[in-house]
């Protein structure tokens, strides 16, 4: 090693000038990462690889503002230098450089960091007067060419700089690397990578117009980060996350807490930012700092309902009782994303700006500022749903700066409109990569998948000595669950099996595919379509346990007392199985019902074979049913258990509404499997919890505070129930009893307010929370994880390796690989909840689309089917909220308009807009008109119209408009399909769609153009949403995850309130 | 600007070592003459100055002497050019009090005292240049200053500073390894022996860690012994080959 010094000269805590002098060593041997190496470069980790055309080696300048460029998966052989890399961490900040430390250790990148300023000849100190900029150029080229001289000339190295001095100096020296421009490196290598230069373009332009910008200041400069600091541990300013409010975008938006700041007691409320000066360019999500106003500026929220869109009038004589509010004085941490935003039309495009380069966009999430891009695509992007990044908003900027990035498509058409609800959800699904699809093993007609001896003989064989069978929705192809049941020889005990595919044995830790499961950590189901987790050939075929065919097994075996059923062993392992039986749930209650049905695996069989192997199926799906029941009983027994059968209903219940299609009693089957997977959770909750009690991945539900059930207990008691809550069992108890023999519905809506006032279920790791709160509330179990759904859901993956580490730590065997650490599990978990979240909000998301555009085409005034019963379930100061059953959508309805006239009802029911008053209570709403007075109560039914409210640069959304105080006369409409609500409208607007994008086809004469990968993946040639949502409600059934679909719904309604 | 990542992806610290690495080690013996012992060390960029008086009468009030060994008197000070401000106070600040009393404790367990009953030995070590591992650079310095002395000694006396970043332990830190926040270690060694004259920790520490930690500023120590002794023998050379004339 050699030692030198390096002068730096760095600003002291007090903000004068010092001057540093750092050690520098430097050695002769520093890895180069590369597979062409031909000095025994000890390369840990990734390398390049050496079927790549050349070596680019990216400038500081390129790698600090054209880092997007370099992210795109098909740029190949990047070598980062160290000097580029500590310049970006130095002048980007902290987001920008762990993009790109992510980077350098995603495998699917193929680049490399080499640590030039280490390497003792291609490291070359700072001469006296030379600028900073020229000092760090002149040692990538350096690096260049020892990377280049390194490799004896084997690879062609290519070093891009946006410095036209260094290019026409280096290019000159003649030492075998090329230099040259971003812009002619890209036309040059990569002239069909369209991607890369419209970013290069786009932030071209931006960058060039940040520098000739200047003007006066909008916003207030934020504070520096002495000042910051100590103002936060005095409490003077408080830390907390940006929420804006959907609904008043523009002026309210919210600060949490983070943490425990609250030592003022007064201040254990959000605090409400007021205006866009007091936002300070601060955008939603964002980790701000705030400072609060004084008590005399203080303001309320708004308690009217209010129209997303349009002008938004402050409403003084509404605003509820003033609250804490405050400012932004400084953004500690930007969570910009893609956003998603449409052009403005382009009239208003050139009135807008003198210079038609500069656009203002509308992002299509109401929450985000508009955004000021520079495209000279204007036209081109007319109507058309178009990505874009933002990249800075300065004090003297009105509207934040990006960059247009790619195009999504024509707004308003279907395809467009799902991937803006995945890019806006974060959610990103490529089809899956070459290179993935290589790690998956082959099973084609030629070349059949065969089990591997070795795992034969390490797995316990359960395949003769088993009736394993799976009950699932009909057409399921991801069966990841089977069962079994039998009495053990001496008929003493019994043994009950469930056996999980195992899908960690086709996806290894590190993979690809576990890199790529890991990224999506579930399937997204939309309203149309779903986006596997796993490639189809494990998800629908390998992992799938299918009838009549060899799988590998996860296992969990339980041996009961035949008597009382207590458990008297268990065992968790892998195995090998042969589902005998795939039965759908009809078929398996029709079964135990006691009806004649065809079992289909039956059929080739003859006479009393036939009749033998029917009545052993039976008595074991007989004694499954008598072993669920008696697990069922035993835990309602065990006290506060009742809820979760009350929460299964719940769901079912929502889900009887959307679907309209699920029987209104819930076969008992579906309680019996789930029963069993719920038992199978529980038991491997406690098994990997008891083996690792510092890191085992469990999922928890939190009891709900007691306030959030105010709504609900006020409501019911409006219509004379009671409602206890103060446990869960207490909960179950009284929705049971509250229930109107004239009114279905009123239950249902009680019981959909208290899933609304529940948190949500969550995964975490154990050492990161103690102990008594892993109590699951809505199960009523003290552990629970998730186990049984591998092929859909990443946490079951983890919990799979978790369980078999532990079953090896039995055996006293080291565990193959290290398990991640309490930290590490953490974060995983955090990040499949963010996703779980996301999955929810964009399947909420999607299936609003489709209402609206079920509806779309319709002429409210004249067609049947838009007009509708609707209940009324809360009240608000200028209208209701009603809940539509048929649609199985909820929506505001007004009572006062903008003109301030109110609604009249005459006699036979009819109503219309009349001056009047409006007059509000906790359970009624009372109109009054010179024609008379009307209340309207909660849990009254009213008839509404349903009609659209287009909106160019959002999603559409769904008008109600109330036309009578009665309740609709409910005649089944005949045009409806069999199946009814919604899934005939998915399947109508599918059907539209596809045929609009036809006739679109036929007339620029071409035929459909579908790429392999859609048909594989996308699946939407049959929409088969009795599938999807059977298995979103066996979710349910599970956990209360679905019911943050309608809890989020709700906030949003409460945030207006 | 993003918080410094003191140890790269890559294995590589901010100054290009790597974990278990020193910093380059220079030392000379003897540099003045009117003292008894003097030494000067640079261990990477801390530079340090030691000078021994003694072992002679006690100073000052009789009182404070022993009457089984002899006291040993410490003083460190930082030169007002040391850091990259201009430091006030020289010395007699806490820090530097505090910086005294270890360095002194560290000693007594070193220096063969009971030898000079009712006598004094001081030790006044002056820092030219800090750049992390102050203490370290005083131990050593200070030991070949003794050594230099004469003064008998049951071993060297070396000292070496660690921390722990991301779950690996780094041997010697430099300034700004030691002013990132991180937990850091200060060990003086006897390392023949192996025994320890001085551990000290200010910050927070997971007891798992404590071993690791321990482990690796323990073989950084003997490192510094070697040098040492190095110094020493080159030195004692270059003196015999004075006096032989």
């Amino acid at each position: 090693m050699i030692k030198t010094e390096k002068i730096l000269h760095l600003n002291s805590s007090k903000g004068r000038k010092v001057r540093v002098v750092r050690e520098h060593y430097m050695r002769e041997q520093v890895p180069c990462g590369s597979s062409l190496c031909q000095a025994d470069c000890q390369n840990v980790g990734k390398v390049l690889s050496r079927d790549v055309t050349h070596y680019v080696v990216p400038d500081v300048g390129v790698v600090r503002d054209f880092l997007e460029i370099l992210e795109l998966r098909e740029l190949q052989g990047i070598v980062l230098t160290q000097t580029a890399y500590q310049t970006v961490q130095h002048t980007r900040g902290r987001r920008h450089y762990n993009r790109l430390r992510s980077l350098l250790k995603d495998p699917r990148h193929d680049c490399v960091l080499f640590a030039n300023e280490f390497q003792q000849y291609s490291y070359c100190p700072r001469e006296k007067g030379e600028s900073q900029d020229k000092w760090h150029t002149r040692n990538v080229y350096n690096a260049a060419v020892w990377y280049y001289n390194h490799l004896a000339g084997l690879q062609p190295v290519v070093m891009i700089t946006e410095d036209r001095d260094a290019i026409s100096e280096f290019s000159a020296s003649n030492s075998g690397v090329f230099v040259i421009s971003t812009q002619e490196y890209l036309l040059g290598f990569w002239p069909d990578l369209q991607a890369a230069h419209d970013l290069y373009h786009s932030i071209a332009q931006t960058l060039q117009e940040r520098e000739n910008d200047g003007a006066e200041k909008v916003y207030t400069e934020h504070l520096p980060a002495e000042v910051l600091e100590a103002g936060i541990k005095s409490g003077r300013y408080i830390q907390g996350i940006l929420s804006v409010n959907k609904h008043r975008a523009q002026h309210e938006a919210f600060v949490r807490y983070e943490g425990s700041a609250s030592k003022n007691t007064e201040l254990n409320s959000d605090v409400l930012i007021n205006g866009a000066k007091h936002r300070n360019r601060a955008v939603h999500g964002d980790v701000v700092v705030i400072e609060l106003l004084p008590r005399n500026e203080w303001k309320g929220r708004t308690m009217a309902l209010t129209e997303g869109q349009g002008e938004e009038r402050p409403l003084e004589d509404t605003q509820s009782q003033p609250m804490p509010t405050g400012r932004v004085v400084e953004i500690l941490q930007r969570n910009w994303r893609d956003y998603v935003v449409t052009l403005p039309p382009f009239e208003e495009m050139q009135s807008q700006s003198r210079n038609s380069q500069k656009i203002l966009v509308v992002p299509w999430d109401y929450r985000i500022p508009k955004i000021r891009i520079s495209t000279q695509q204007a036209e081109a992007l007319q109507d058309q749903r178009v990505i874009v990044r933002l990249d800075s908003w300065e004090s003297t900027s009105v509207y934040p700066n990006g960059h247009f990035v790619r195009v999504l498509g024509k707004s308003g058409e279907l395809e467009t409109e799902i991937q803006t609800i995945l890019v806006e959800n974060c959610i990103h699904v490529p089809p899956f990569s070459e290179a993935q699809l290589r790690e998956m093993p082959v099973n084609t007609e030629e070349n059949p998948w065969q089990m591997d001896s070795n795992e034969v003989s390490s797995r316990r064989d359960l395949r003769d000595s088993h009736l394993v069978f799976s009950i699932d929705p009909k057409g399921c192809e991801d069966v990841d669950d089977t069962l079994s049941v039998r009495t053990l020889p001496g008929g003493k005990r019994l043994e009950l099996g469930v056996h999980i595919a195992d899908v960690t044995h086709f996806v290894r830790e590190g993979s690809l595919t576990d890199l790529e499961a890991r990224s999506r950590a579930t399937t997204y189901y939309l309203a149309d379509r779903r986006y596997d987790m796993l490639p189809a050939v494990l998800s629908a075929d390998l992992c799938s346990l299918l009838g009549g065919v060899d799988r590998y097994a996860m296992s969990v075996l339980w041996e009961l007392d035949a008597e009382t059923l207590e458990v008297c062993s268990v065992w968790f392992g892998r195995t090998l199985i042969r589902s005998s039986y795939q039965l759908h749930y009809e078929l398996a209650q029709s079964l135990l019902n006691g009806e004649e049905v065809e079992v289909p695996e039956l059929n080739p069989l003859k006479g009393s074979q036939r009749d033998q192997k029917m009545s052993e199926l039976l008595q074991a799906l007989e004694t499954l049913t008598r072993v669920a029941r008696h697990l069922r009983a035993q835990r309602d027994k065990g006290g506060a258990l009742e809820l979760e059968g009350v929460e299964v209903r719940a769901q079912l219940d929502e889900e009887k509404n959307i679907t309209a299609l699920v029987p209104k009693q819930p076969l008992e089957v579906h309680e019996t499997v789930a029963e069993c997977m719920i038992y199978a959770n529980h038991w491997v909750a406690r098994k990997i919890q008891e083996s690792f009690p510092h890191h085992a991945l469990l999922r928890h539900h939190p009891p709900p505070k007691q306030e959030f059930f105010n709504h609900l207990i006020d409501s019911a008691k409006a219509h004379g129930f009671s409602i206890d809550t103060r446990s869960n069992r207490a909960l179950a108890d009284s929705l049971e009893r509250a229930v109107d023999p004239r009114d279905p519905l009123v239950n249902r809506l009680l019981r959909m307010m208290a899933t609304q006032a529940m948190s949500n279920a969550l995964y975490f790791s154990t050492g990161s929370c103690p102990e008594e709160q892993y109590y699951h509330y809505g199960l009523a179990l003290a552990r629970y994880t998730h186990f049984t759904s591998p092929i859909r859901r990443y946490a079951d993956v983890i919990v799979h390796r978790l369980l078999m580490a532990a079953v090896q730590l039995e055996k006293d065997e080291s565990p193959s690989k290290a398990l991640a650490c309490n930290k590490e599990l953490e974060e995983l978990a955090q990040h499949i909840n963010n996703k779980n979240r996301a999955a929810q909000h964009s399947q909420k998301q999607s299936i609003e689309l489709f209402q609206c555009m079920y509806f779309r085409d319709k002429d409210s005034h004249t067609d049947e089917r838009c007009v509708a019963d609707a209940v009324i379930y809360a009240v608000r100061a200028n209208g209701f909220l009603a809940f539509v059953p048929q649609y199985g959508l909820k929506g505001a309805v007004y009572l006062k308009d903008r003109e301030g006239q109110v609604i009249s009802v005459d006699g036979d029911g009819k109503c219309e807009w009349k001056p009047g008053t409006l007059q509000k209570y906790s359970d009624k709403i009372i109109t009054s008109t010179s024609t008379g007075t009307h209340t309207f109560y909660l849990f009254n039914h009213v008839t509404v119209r349903i009609s659209v409210e287009p909106s160019r640069c959002h999603a559409d959304s769904l008008n109600l408009e109330l036309i009578s105080n009665k309740p609709h006369c409910a005649v089944q409409p005949e045009s409806q399909p069999a199946g009814g609500g919604r899934s005939g409208l998915v399947e109508e607007v599918v059907r539209w769609a596809e045929e609009a994008s036809l006739q679109a086809e036929e007339q620029r004469g071409r035929k459909p153009k579908l790429s392999k990968e859609e048909k594989q993946f996308r699946q939407s040639k049959t929409p088969n949403l009795y599938v999807l949502l059977q298995e979103i409600s066996e979710l349910a059934l599970m956990d209360l995850s679905i019911c943050q679909i309608t809890n989020s719904e709700e906030q949003t309604c409460t945030v207006s309130s | 600007m993003a918080g410094l990542e003191l140890l790269s992806d890559q294995g590589y610290r901010l100054d290009g070592r790597k974990a278990t690495e020193l910093r380059k080690v220079q030392a000379r013996m003897s540099v003045f003459a009117q003292a008894d012992g003097s030494a000067y060390l640079e261990q990477g960029n801390t530079k340090a100055l030691a000078v021994v008086y003694g072992p002679h009468e006690i100073r000052g009030s009789r009182s404070k002497s022993l009457h089984d060994r002899a006291i040993i008197n410490c003083q460190y000070s930082m030169a007002t050019f040391s850091t990259a401000e201009r430091k006030r106070r020289p010395h007699g600040d806490r820090k530097s009090s505090e910086m005294s009393l270890h360095l002194k404790q560290t000693f007594e367990a070193a220096v063969l005292t009971e030898l000079y009953p009712r006598s004094q030995i001081d030790i006044y070590v002056k820092i030219l240049q800090a750049d992390g591992g102050n203490y370290s650079a005083c131990v050593n310095a200070a030991t070949l200053a003794l050594v230099d002395a004469g003064i008998p000694m049951r071993d060297y006396v070396c000292a070496c500073s660690a921390g722990f970043v991301e779950d690996t332990p780094l041997a010697d830190l430099c300034h700004a390894e030691e002013s990132g926040g991180g937990t850091a270690l200060a060990l003086a060694l006897l390392p023949r022996s192996g025994n320890i004259a001085l551990l000290q920790m200010d910050a927070r520490l997971h007891q798992d860690h404590l071993d690791t930690l321990m482990e690796a500023a323990m073989t950084a120590c003997k490192e510094f012994s070697k040098v040492l002794d190095s110094v020493v023998r080159q030195h004692l050379e270059e003196v015999s080959d004075l006096t032989r004339d």
